[in-house]
């Protein structure tokens, strides 16, 4: 049986970050109450409702806007509301993201307690100056304790988020972050190139010209080294900025590449499955009203159609290093994809930005660079 | 007929024109609030957007002046392009005076003086209106100082208003009442009436715009298009109300409309005489000259199987315009399409928009070109204005081009600079004089296929906006022709070839060459872009392979939003034609088309 995922998004962040466009609420604590409250309702209804649709969760994560805005505690008993509505697969991976500086010693043991076993912890840099820049409020001081802490608390599987192609960032303060991020033997690394998101902070001053990013050579040679970097200290590369030890690659994420079947709690969040994407209203204070008057929180339900269903799964797969295997879709769609793609998929092999090794289709190096435009060609 | 008074309002672009019309056709109570649409001359969404006039209106606003008589007021506007100067002069043609409209802040500009010309040799009775009195930056008696000495208008006849307030206007209307003279014609004598514009309506056919010089027109008459030489009987005539009213007749002095069951606008011409088939006039109102299309490009629908489509627009188009030509035409890169005519590149743009919007056809269109005359070694001649009819360099025997005598009119201190820009356009025979102090009437010969480039563009930047250009076509004089072509990766892209004077050659593929880099996006592999005369490259550049497209982050809440997005990315490679391997967007056929500003 393939894998079941559950997500619960949290969407209350200390601090707008100037460059995040995720849906996320500044300051808005006063709701936190209510929110848990709409989580738990929306938790029975779901596991009412959806019954028949529902598997054992393979995986949890618990991701935000900031979750450790909440009360240890508070998290703690979220997540056993999940576990007692929804059974459980043995050895299930179970994540949730914390941020420097919102969680000490004791919280993070109250988690691991509770029966989280991954930790997905928002570093974004190693350098102070950068931090400020981002408009992260927590120091670099602040991440190494949170790893500290975590082990002890009994965190093994770690991961870390960072941020290259920052403003003013060369390849050597890049080097520097990397190494120092490799010092503290994280588990996982996600690495992001810095996108500029229409609407936010950093698009407006990317337009004012005040934003000074790093040129495009510069950017590809971070990401060159990255992957050296990494791979000498074991960290394979499993999908566009995703690397791991062996072993530790996320299963939940993994589910979502694969196309796979999930659960999403909370404002804004999405669920799939029965072959249908269900988006929750990204309004927090909507979503709880919605809720409490026993309302749909549901805004939109999007089914494909076999052939875009098709075209979705081999796209998001070719995100992974793996790619996706022939046989699998053609089991899950009855559509051979050599075929349906033919002159378009021998012309981008012919480029030598897609290959087929031990049937599966996988993206080349040149390929993960230029992504999109491949994607763009197979969507 | 004395209490007609015909009159345009002619002005600079943005002094204020359209304003000041729908201000004057408000205070007549022409329009009930309800139906005020801002500057409601000026229809078609295209005129709104652009501040431009296409075609003539004309409304007929009832005016009780002061003297307690009732007016009607024949409001002609016009068109404001040099594109559409022919059209221009018969609406000014049909009036006796003309507003002279002129923005308090700005003072006389170049089409000021343009359109002064224009309607002094109309022999127009002229009423300057200083407009915007209302701005802070407002200096009218400087404007009315400048009125006064340099263009040596009646400083005692000056109007002040502000359009926007309202501030004058009733004014303004009751010295077109007293300044103006009311028109001239005897109703008794054979019937002589000027087409000045002409509509199409899906209901009646084509709506003639006409002003009645002399005779009376009554519904059932027979009538004799003069230069046409074609006859029609009358079903209505009227006047235009802020919709079309019908009259029992129009006679001397009036201006008006008549519908004739005529099928195709392009069954009148502007300009054309009409009488009675009976008695018809001893001869036609002087002025009339056939409509000439200059510019020649195709067009193509960038998906194929718009078509169809395209060909009905089209003839849509057409309908209402009679100045546009086309026929069929077909490219290797782009497939089927048409060759189109022109009055300019104005009008082409106008075209290529209408059939965008109106229409909702994406497009491609090639480089404009003049006609040109081409005689053969073998004797025989013929006429080329599309690039892949180019014959064989080694057949030809001579070629000719279209030369136009231009007309500029500028402030003394761009003289050198307007001087060198027609030298650089191979131009001849320049001449000037002093119109007014401080002015230069420059005249010059040029090839029509330097002018219609971007010549106007180039000119109004070298000019600060202040020069303003009129010309005519004079005849066509032994060219050195050749054709330049543009290659994509060793493909010869047909529809970008363009004829041009071989001195210009090198230059145009440059240009050619560097507005493709700009508009060919990055793509996986490197594009090289050559234009090549015969098998020689006299231009190269090269867009550089993409190396980077990928979005960092897709997790479950994103699949939806990044695959449309993709979508769309895929959509858009749709809207592009490849050639060879290369995805070529429609801009970038455009772009070479416009001129560097
Ligand atoms: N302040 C002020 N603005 C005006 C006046 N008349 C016109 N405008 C503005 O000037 C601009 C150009 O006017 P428009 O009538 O379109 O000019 P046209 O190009 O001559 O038709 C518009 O933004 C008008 O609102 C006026 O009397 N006062
Ligand atoms: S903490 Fe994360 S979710 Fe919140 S604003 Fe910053 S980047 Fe966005
Ligand atoms: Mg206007």
């Amino acid at each position: 049986m393939s894998d079941f995922g559950l997500y619960l998004h949290i969407p209350f962040c200390l601090k707008k970050c100037p460059y995040c466009s995720f849906y996320s609420l500044e300051g808005r604590m006063d709701l936190v109450e209510r929110y848990v409250q709409a989580i738990n309702t929306q938790l029975r209804f779901c596991a009412e409702a959806y019954r028949n649709h529902l598997r054992p969760m393979t995986s949890i994560f618990f991701g935000g806007g900031t979750p450790t805005l909440l009360p240890a505690a508070a998290l703690s008993r979220l997540l056993s509301k999940c576990l007692e509505r929804f059974s459980c697969a043995d050895e299930a991976e179970i994540s949730i993201e914390v941020n420097p500086a919102t969680v000490d010693r004791s919280d993070l043991a109250v988690l691991r307690q509770a029966g989280f076993n991954r930790l997905s912890i928002g570093v974004q840099s190693l350098q102070d100056a950068e931090l400020r820049q981002l408009g992260r409020p927590h120091t670099v001081a602040d991440a190494v304790d949170t790893v500290r802490w975590a082990r002890t608390a009994g965190f093994e599987n770690i991961n870390l988020d960072l941020m290259y192609g920052l403003s003013g960032q060369g390849i050597q303060t890049w080097k520097t972050t990397l190494e120092h991020a490799l010092e503290l033997q994280p588990t996982h690394l996600s690495i992001y190139e810095l996108t500029i998101e229409a609407g936010t902070p950093f698009a407006r001053m990317e337009e004012q010209g005040t934003l000074f990013l790093p040129d495009e050579d510069t950017v590809l040679l971070m990401l060159e080294e990255t992957q050296q970097l990494l791979m000498q200290a074991g960290l394979q590369r499993y999908e566009i900025s995703n690397y791991a030890q062996p072993g530790y690659q996320c299963r939940h994420n993994i589910n979502y590449w694969q196309n796979g079947e999930y659960l999403g709690l909370g404002a804004g969040a999405v669920a799939f499955f029965n072959k249908t994407r269900f988006t929750a209203i990204a309004n927090a204070e909507q979503f709880c009203a919605r809720l409490e008057k026993g309302q749909e929180v549901w805004m939109e339900k999007e089914k494909l159609d076999r052939e875009a269903a098709f075209r979705e799964t081999v796209i998001m797969g070719l995100r992974m290093t793996a790619g996706v295997s022939l046989a699998a879709l053609t089991d899950h769609f009855d559509l051979n994809a050599e075929s349906y793609y033919s002159d378009t998929l021998h012309r981008l092999i012919r480029q030598g930005m897609v290959r087929i090794v031990q049937g599966r289709l996988q993206l080349t190096a040149q390929g993960f660079l230029l992504a999109n435009t491949v994607m763009a060609e197979l969507v | 007929m004395k209490n007609i008074r015909n009159f345009s309002v002619i002005a600079h672009i943005d002094h204020g024109k359209s304003t000041l019309s729908d201000r004057m056709i408000q205070l007549c109570g022409g329009v009930t609030d309800r139906e005020f649409k801002d500057q409601l001359l000026d229809n078609m969404d295209i005129e709104r957007e652009r501040g431009i006039t296409i075609k003539s209106q004309t409304i007929c606003l009832p005016f009780t002046a002061a003297d307690g008589q009732e007016y009607a007021l024949n409001l002609v506007d016009t068109p404001g392009h040099v594109d559409f100067s022919y059209e221009v002069s018969r609406a000014l043609a049909a009036c006796e005076g003309a507003l002279l409209l002129i923005d308090a802040a700005q003072g006389v500009e170049a089409q000021t003086l343009a359109n002064l010309y224009l309607a002094m040799e109309n022999d127009l009775e002229i009423i300057p209106v200083i407009n915007k009195i209302d701005l802070p930056a407002a200096e009218p008696d400087k404007v009315a100082e400048e009125i006064e000495e340099d263009l040596g208008l009646d400083g005692e006849v000056i109007r002040k208003c502000s359009a926007k307030t309202g501030v004058g206007v009733q004014e303004i209307l009751e010295t077109i009442v007293t300044h103006l003279p009311p028109p001239e014609g005897d109703p008794d004598k054979p019937l002589e009436a000027l087409i000045f514009d002409a509509s199409y309506d899906p209901y009646r056919g084509t709506v003639i715009s006409v002003r009645i010089i002399n005779g009376t027109l009554k519904p059932g008459e027979q009538i004799l298009f003069m230069h046409n030489k074609t006859e029609y009987r009358v079903e209505e005539v009227g006047q235009f109300y802020l919709t079309r009213t019908p009259q029992k007749s129009l006679s001397a002095g009036q201006v008006g409309y008549i519908i004739a069951g005529v099928k195709n606008v392009a069954d009148t011409k502007p300009g054309d005489t009409i009488t009675h088939k009976d008695a018809p006039c001893p001869a036609p109102l002087p002025g009339f000259q056939e409509v000439q299309q200059v510019v020649f490009s195709s067009i193509y629908p960038i998906s194929t199987d718009e078509y169809e489509d395209l060909a009905t627009a089209l003839e849509k188009l057409k309908l209402n315009d009679a100045a546009l030509t086309f026929q069929k035409d077909t490219s290797a890169a782009l497939g089927f399409g048409f060759r189109c005519g022109f009055l300019g590149l104005l009008h082409l743009e106008v075209v290529q928009e209408r059939l965008e919007r109106e229409f909702d056809i994406p497009l491609i269109l090639t480089v404009p070109s003049v006609r040109y005359q081409i005689t053969l070694q073998d004797d025989t001649e013929l006429t080329v204005e599309n690039p892949s009819h180019f014959p064989d360099p080694g057949a030809i025997a001579r070629i000719e081009e279209p030369f136009i005598k231009a007309t500029i009119l500028i402030p003394e201190r761009y003289m050198g600079v307007v001087m060198t820009l027609c030298m650089e356009r191979r131009g001849e025979n320049t001449n000037y004089h002093y119109p007014m102090p401080g002015r230069i009437e420059f005249t010059c010969e040029l090839p029509l296929a330097e002018v219609i480039y971007d010549f106007y563009d180039k000119l109004k930047s070298v000019t600060q906006g202040y020069g303003s250009f009129d010309y005519e076509l004079i005849d066509y004089r032994p060219s050195d022709l050749v054709k330049l072509d543009i290659l994509v990766n060793s493909e010869k892209v047909d529809a970008l070839s363009q004829l041009t004077h071989r001195d210009r050659s090198r230059e145009r593929g440059l240009k050619a060459c560097e507005s493709l880099k700009e508009e060919i996006p990055r793509q996986m592999f490197k594009i090289a872009i050559q234009a090549a005369i015969g098998g020689n490259i006299v231009a190269r550049t090269n867009v550089a392979a993409l190396r980077k497209d990928v979005t960092a982050k897709c997790y479950g809440g994103d699949i939806s939003r990044k695959r449309k997005l993709l979508e769309k990315q895929k959509a858009g490679k749709k809207r592009m034609k490849t050639v060879g391997n290369v995805e070529i967007p429609q801009s970038a056929f455009l772009s070479v088309l416009k001129s560097e500003q």
